[in-house]
């Protein structure tokens, strides 16, 4: 899967990622506030997501991360910057 | 290779589908000591590696003389072991020697001493690849959970200046070549 993912499949496939491990929340609900998601867990699947796309994402931005929506933001932006 | 934690040595497992250990080119050196993978190296890590996949795959255990916090592994000898996986997959799979360029760890949770854990490294490049390349590496539980993503890039050195590099005789070179030859040829 790489950058030549149009920005709708990428935001299927990371929201399917990240619901498949936190369970079916809102696109703009706060991950680590959910009940039994952790920082563990929202980091496991943004390693997830990175393996998938063969990304690296800058630590600050990882921690940043607070939604499915920023998640998906970023994926694009790195995917697209892949592309280049 | 399998050994029980015991003079601060690292114990290796049983992987968890026993297959064949997969022999690494540096074998025919004499005096192979590296840190990461010799089996000659009292002191090193000395990981053995299995096929896995598209990957190649390593089983951990490591004993109190690797211990940062109490009862946690040492991120640098994480970093190592991913670092080591990496690095001979690629000449397992390219043929010629790479020497690490980068390499980004990230940290997920905590390894805990006298803990099985299952190192994978995976990557996309292949003989006909040019370089840099890159490489993941992923350490697991026993429940298979991840406790470090790392990514590294690798540069790749020709015969002629890895001679310039690396401290070898010119037999020592001439029998690397010869099996680094043999993996271009199975590729």
């Amino acid at each position: 899967m790489k950058a030549t993912d149009t920005g709708e499949s990428i935001a299927e496939t990371v929201s399917g990622l990240i619901r498949q491990a936190v369970g079916d929340v809102a696109d703009d609900t706060d991950l680590r506030m959910i009940e039994g998601v952790d920082s563990v867990k929202v980091l496991r699947v943004i390693a997830a997501v990175e393996r998938t796309y063969d990304i690296e994402l800058e630590d600050e931005e990882v921690f940043a991360l607070k939604t499915i929506d920023d998640v998906v933001r970023s994926v694009r932006a790195a995917v697209e910057a892949q592309g280049l | 290779m399998t050994a029980e934690p015991s003079g601060g040595q690292i114990a290796q497992t049983e992987p968890i589908e026993p297959t064949a250990t997969i022999e690494l080119p540096w074998r025919v050196l004499p005096d192979y000591r590296c840190f990461g993978c010799s089996p000659a190296n009292g002191k090193g890590l000395r990981l053995t590696f299995q096929p896995d996949g598209d990957g190649i795959a390593c089983a951990l255990r490591f004993d109190r003389d690797y211990e940062s916090h109490p009862g946690v592994v040492h991120g640098g000898v994480l970093s190592t072991v991913c670092d080591e996986i990496m690095g001979n997959l690629l000449v397992l799979r390219v043929g010629i020697p790479v020497f690490t360029t980068t390499l980004r760890v990230r940290f997920i949770t905590s390894a805990s001493i006298g803990v099985d854990y299952r190192c994978v490294a995976t990557t996309t490049a292949d003989s006909g690849t040019p370089g840099p390349y890159q490489a993941r590496a992923e350490v697991f539980d026993e429940a298979g959970g991840l406790v470090v993503s790392a990514v590294g890039q690798y540069h790749p050195i020709a015969v002629e200046e890895n001679r310039d590099r690396i401290d070898m005789t010119d037999e020592q070179a001439i029998l690397i070549e010869r099996e680094l030859a043999k993996l271009r040829a199975d590729h």
